[in-house]
């Protein structure tokens, strides 16, 4: 180890900056960008190497491979809310993933569907 | 809303995410309730730092750091295979208030943690989901020792709409979390309601 240098540890921070991953993009390729608790999903037939994947990518396709939120894949790969964004946003175009559910700010849950969420929390 | 070609794994799927927010000030026990009901997991941001951290993240000697990791509690509920629950511990600090649009964005709901030996903390959520017009609950965290105080006082001193729900809870209780996120989710249901009756009788 050379003289003046010292050990880090993980509170040092990530030895890579965070949006080295995309490129040093900071916002998603065209579109909205996608809520916290928007819906994903994997399409059927996606080879990630035939895409030229990066790493990064492949995990995040591999974790849409069930109906995901943007926050589960975040919090799955330990990679802050914003590149997980701007790498689910480059698999879209792509066809590799889909958003099932993209609620509309005027788009309030009908009562219908706060009842299932009170019945199950009863229920738990 | 769907969209795209139908030849995905979710062929007859269908999967709704609903979100809540847990607000309050620091210490009221955030992290506790979201962990007290489900599995929390570490879900991190990285900001651009405002001037308004300026002194308060000790940054003197690194003046090139320009972004920061904030970390938020992030609860899943899984109700169904096609229905979860999403809780999200609000940041604390003021600096934070930008991250609470996002987060607010969509919500169901917000629960404001209260702490009545420092009740003045939950002030700023309240303010806040109030002008969002977002409908929430206070919940009163009966820390150990801590006098049980009656929800009706707290509702005076905290200048609450008589229509918000405010009850004692014990974060660390999963019944007593559940309790909390079924009257909030009721007092949604009702506030719900008014609106659509108001709206009635506005557009007849």
């Amino acid at each position: 180890m050379p003289a003046g240098s010292t050990w880090v540890d993980r509170d040092a921070g990530p030895v890579v900056r965070p949006y080295a991953l995309t490129g040093g993009r900071t916002q998603p390729v065209a579109g909205a960008i996608l809520d916290l608790i928007a819906v994903v999903v994997a399409a059927a037939r996606v080879d990630g190497d035939e895409l030229r994947l990066s790493p990064e990518h492949q995990r995040i396709l591999g974790l849409c491979r069930a109906p995901a939120t943007v926050a589960d894949v975040a919090s799955a790969i330990s990679l802050p809310v914003g590149v997980v964004r701007v790498l689910m946003a480059d698999l879209i175009p792509q066809g590799a993933i889909r958003v099932m559910t993209e609620r509309q700010a005027a788009a309030q849950p009908s009562a219908g569907q706060l009842t299932e969420v009170l019945n199950a929390l009863r229920s738990l | 809303m769907r969209s795209g070609p139908s030849d995905g794994p979710d062929d007859g799927l269908s999967f709704t995410a609903f979100k809540i927010l847990i607000a309050g000030g620091f210490g009221a026990g955030k992290t506790t309730m979201v962990g007290a009901i489900s599995e929390v997991r570490p879900l991190y941001t990285e900001e651009a730092l405002s001037s308004a951290g300026a002194g308060r993240d000790r940054l003197s000697g690194l003046s090139r750091k320009r972004t920061t990791t904030v970390a938020m509690d992030f609860g899943r509920l899984t109700m169904s295979p096609s229905l979860a629950l999403y809780l999200f511990g609000t940041p604390g600090q003021e600096r934070f208030w930008f991250m609470w649009d996002e987060l607010s964005y969509g919500a169901l709901g917000a629960v404001v943690l209260a702490d009545t030996r420092r009740l003045g903390d939950c002030f700023p959520s309240v303010d806040y989901f109030e002008k969002r017009q977002l409908p929430f609950v206070v919940a009163i965290n009966c820390f150990d020792g801590a006098q049980e105080f009656d929800p009706e006082d707290v509702r005076i001193a905290l200048d609450l709409d008589r229509r918000v729900p405010t009850l004692l809870c014990d974060a660390r209780q999963r019944e007593s979390v559940k309790q909390v996120l079924i009257t909030l989710v009721e007092h949604v249901l009702v506030t719900r309601a008014l609106e659509e009756e108001a709206e009635a009788q506005g557009h007849p």
